[in-house]
């Protein structure tokens, strides 16, 4: 079997996952006690004759099964309907603030990969040394710490006490930049609480998992082999031993996506941040079903093309996989 | 007839030493103690449910009224200050914790109950039951948590924080079921699993008598990981203003004091301060049980 049969393969193999994810979401929100127009008209319910006809109008007369085809007719015509809310359409709102979602995420992503490869692999290697166990016992208090609180310890301190780091949004409003340079600046900044937040979770959680596959690969035969083949060390450790150790690793990022999204969704809230996120906790308030349903496809999708992709990553990686 | 009395008489020669369950408790409990850490993080669980258990006793003042006046910093009579209606902040946290301490065992008890009955299944099976089972976890693990604990929650008229937990423990069974999958997969083959089938026991008497507690030491450690996971999403759900805005849970003490941070950081301080070393403790004590209960579970 040849990298394109299997990279075929697992393509064929997210359509049904998609599907699946479709009914589970579409089955969810129809699970709920009432429909869309209990909550329309806010402290002044509809009036029966007027809920009735918003019902023909949107179509939720029809049985669940047919809403669903039609729904998902829709959906794979890119066409995700429009807010029972603003009477936007779905798709315009989430593309305007996807990138917002996506620049936060892959920002926290890489610096926390960087920055736990370099301190996990230095950890293992020093076992049971003072930098082992302080590192760890760091990991492991920021593994513990709410992602929410510590945003908020943050603003506390560097932006309500220090004055360095300005509290939310994504750039000051109501500033002419002269310079692009200076509004990437200014960008920046604003991103940098919200960045810190998630990096100092993240990193503590990926620590944990570099420092122990790291240790598990040390303890194999073939770098005992490598060391007696009279190797140097740095070749031992970043040749044979860090590209074991790393294979769990890129599977577990790719298919914690979902669970980053997490802390992004509480991040932008607290650091009003406009992303996907934001508009999740916005709309779940206000049960706006059409954008809940866009919204989780789009993230779905999301999780599913990254855990692909670390897959892909996994089976360049490791010499071991023949693809069958 | 001669031959049973043989062996019987073999079995008392040989003397087979089983310790009781409670040597292999004391065991345990004797490698637990080696480690510091997890010393450590038994005594902070263990305060954290006495102050849960006991919080109406000995929290100094009542949790519904106002014992001092708006916002008063830390000082002698209050320790962590009051909130913005003159309540105890100290009281308050400490009935925070009965909340917090609940949603973490509630779940993962229901947690454990979905989860080991389809990992049990899939893995005892195998076969088709065990591919259409375990497609399902892996979709039901790829939708983002939060997302749809919020969408689920948002469905409900009432805010109760049993939804939440209802909720959490629905979403959340994958990865343990994966675990349990695993360990039925290779213990299936075991002799002993052959033994007792060969007498004639049925499916479920195997998996439930016989292979279970083989794994209850894995169960054990994930159980006892999964908890803190638990107690920080709940925090978060409510911190997010989806939470029972009547219940004084730590999430709903922070949602309140958001606004007035930047006057009175005591108000999010403490309640904080408590979810952390809570969720410290269980997991210095998972960390700790799975080390000297010798499991090896992915973190």
């Amino acid at each position: 079997m040849t990298m394109k049969d299997y990279l075929i393969r697992r393509l064929i193999v997210i359509i049904p996952t998609f599907f699946l994810i479709t009914v589970i979401i579409f089955t969810l929100i129809h699970l709920a006690p009432g429909d869309p127009t209990t909550m329309m008209g806010g402290a002044r319910p509809l009036r029966e004759d007027v809920k009735e006809k918003i019902r023909i109008e949107y179509g939720l007369n029809q049985p669940i099964p047919v809403q669903y085809l039609i729904w998902l007719n829709k959906l794979l015509h890119g066409d995700l309907g429009y807010s029972y809310i603003s009477g936007s359409s779905v798709i315009d709102m989430i593309s305007a603030r996807i990138s917002l979602t996506i620049e936060l995420q892959l920002l926290a992503e890489l610096l926390s990969i960087a920055i736990a490869v370099v301190l996990g692999v230095i950890a293992a290697v020093k076992h049971h040394s003072i930098y082992d166990a302080s590192c760890s016992v760091g990991a492991l208090i920021g593994y513990s710490t709410p992602d929410f609180w510590l945003a908020l310890m943050l603003i506390l301190v560097f932006a309500v006490w220090l004055g360095w780091f300005p509290t939310s949004r994504p750039e000051t409003v109501g500033l002419t930049f002269t310079t692009p340079f200076h509004a990437l600046f200014d960008h920046l900044k604003h991103m940098f609480l919200p960045t810190l937040t998630l990096v100092t979770v993240w990193t503590a959680y990926l620590f944990r998992m570099v420092r122990s596959a790291m240790l598990e690969v040390l303890t194999q035969d073939y770098i005992t082999t490598a060391r007696s083949k009279g190797l140097k060390e740095r070749v031992v450790i970043y040749k044979h031993a860090l590209r074991n150790a790393l294979l769990p690793v890129v599977t577990y990022v790719g298919y914690s996506i979902g669970l980053l999204f997490t802390g992004a969704v509480v991040v932008e809230e607290i650091f009003a941040l406009p992303g996907l996120g934001q508009l999740m906790v916005e709309r779940s308030e206000a049960r706006d079903y059409p954008t809940l349903m866009g919204l989780s496809i789009v993230i779905a999708i999301m999780v599913l093309i990254a855990s692909l992709c670390a897959d892909i990553a996994y089976a360049a990686v490791d010499p071991r996989i023949r693809y069958d | 007839m001669n031959s049973r009395l043989h062996t019987n008489s073999k079995k008392k020669n040989e003397k087979v030493h089983r310790p009781s369950r409670a040597t292999r408790l004391f065991i345990v409990w004797r490698k637990l103690k080696k480690s510091k850490l997890a010393i450590a993080g038994f005594g902070i669980v263990l305060l954290m449910s006495l102050v849960a258990l006991l919080s109406p006793i000995i929290a100094p003042y009542s949790p519904d009224s106002p014992s001092g006046s708006s916002r008063m910093p830390p000082s002698m009579e209050h320790i962590f200050g009051t909130d913005n209606l003159g309540r105890d902040m100290l009281t308050l946290v400490m009935y925070g914790a009965r909340i917090s301490v609940y949603v973490g065992i509630a779940t993962v008890l229901i947690e454990i109950a979905i989860g080991l009955s389809i990992g049990m299944t899939a893995g005892y099976f195998g076969g088709i039951i065990d591919e259409i089972l375990m497609r399902v976890a892996d979709v039901v693990f790829t939708l983002p948590m939060l997302m749809m604990v919020l969408l689920a929650i948002s469905m409900f008229e009432v805010r109760s924080i049993n939804i939440i937990i209802l909720v959490m423990a629905i979403l959340e069974w994958p990865l343990m079921s994966r675990v349990v999958r695993s360990e039925y997969l290779s213990l299936r083959e075991a002799t002993y699993v052959e033994a007792a089938r060969s007498m004639g026991a049925s499916n479920l008497r195997i998996m439930v008598r016989h292979i279970l507690p083989n794994i209850l030491s894995v169960m054990i450690v994930l159980a006892t990981m999964d908890i803190p996971w638990f107690i920080l999403l709940e925090a978060t759900i409510t911190f997010l203003g989806f939470g029972d805005p009547m219940s004084s849970s730590w999430g709903v003490l922070l949602e309140r004091g958001f606004p007035h941070m930047s006057t009175s950081w005591w108000i999010i301080t403490f309640p904080g301060l408590a979810l952390l070393i809570t969720s410290l403790g269980f997991n210095l004590l998972g960390d700790g049980l799975r080390d000297a209960l010798d499991v090896k579970v992915r973190e």
